[in-house]
């Protein structure tokens, strides 16, 4: 039914940004991991890419999925602390994340925000199908 | 003058009955077969959106708004059918009531 693969759409893009939320979460959890994998390194911050589904020519596509999640690269401060476990040996610096809380926050409203959106999206279909119902009634 | 039977009704007679049924078997087999295939959709709808609740109250990793879509198309798809079933009632009754 056409009707429900619309509410299919709007349900993709749920399930990418609750994604992006759970990335999101991960990021401010590990705001000052320094060791990962048992090696002196730190975490590096995860970014979600976006990409629609099935977008032909002329028609709507199916929504939107997670086609990748992908590491900043970007170096993150580094604090010159030596009595920390994970210091540099040589020069007494620790290398903390590149996550920056803000900029995640800002992120996590952003998601937030587009999570409201979509959902209002599928209320205003569901609406339409409820009204095109009641054409039926007498 | 002698009156000559009608003997060529009797070979009508016998025919429209047949055509009849054999015309009413073709169009039952093709209402009746669609009204189980959209009896079937509803059906499935329904299974699904129970098994996902199922799934969310076991504790598996599915979405809320996964389990609230199967529950949503499930209910506009019964309301659609009642719908149809007073509209097939309607016209039933409408029929019914054409006096011979």
């Amino acid at each position: 039914m056409g009707l429900f693969s619309s509410m299919r759409i709007s349900g993709s893009a749920l399930t990418a940004q609750r994604l992006r939320m759970d990335v999101i979460a991960g990021n401010i959890a590990n705001a000052d991991t320094t060791r990962v994998n048992g090696q002196r390194q730190p975490y590096q911050r995860q970014q979600v890419v976006f990409s629609p589904l099935n977008q032909g020519a002329g028609s709507a596509g199916d929504g939107l999925q997670v086609a990748a999640i992908v590491k900043d690269q970007q170096p993150g401060r580094q604090v010159y602390d030596p009595a920390n476990p994970d210091s540099d040996p040589n020069t007494g610096l620790v290398a903390y994340p590149n996550v920056d809380t803000t900029t995640e926050m800002t992120d996590m409203l952003s998601a937030n925000r587009a999570y409201e959106a979509n959902v209002t999206v599928l209320n205003s279909i569901k609406q339409m199908a409820q009204r095109s119902i009641d054409l039926g009634r007498a | 003058m002698p009156i000559s039977s009608i003997g060529g009704l009797s070979s009508i007679v016998p025919s429209a009955p047949g055509s009849a049924s054999s015309a009413t078997k073709a169009a039952g087999a093709d209402f009746g077969s669609t009204l189980k295939d959209a009896i079937g959709a509803l059906n499935q709808l329904g299974s699904r959106a129970d098994a996902s609740s199922l799934s969310l109250a076991k504790g598996d990793p599915i979405d809320i708004h996964e389990v609230m879509l199967n529950a949503e198309q499930a209910s506009l798809g019964f309301s659609m059918a009642v719908q149809v079933r007073n509209k097939l009632v309607d016209a039933y009754a409408e029929v019914m009531r054409m006096s011979v």
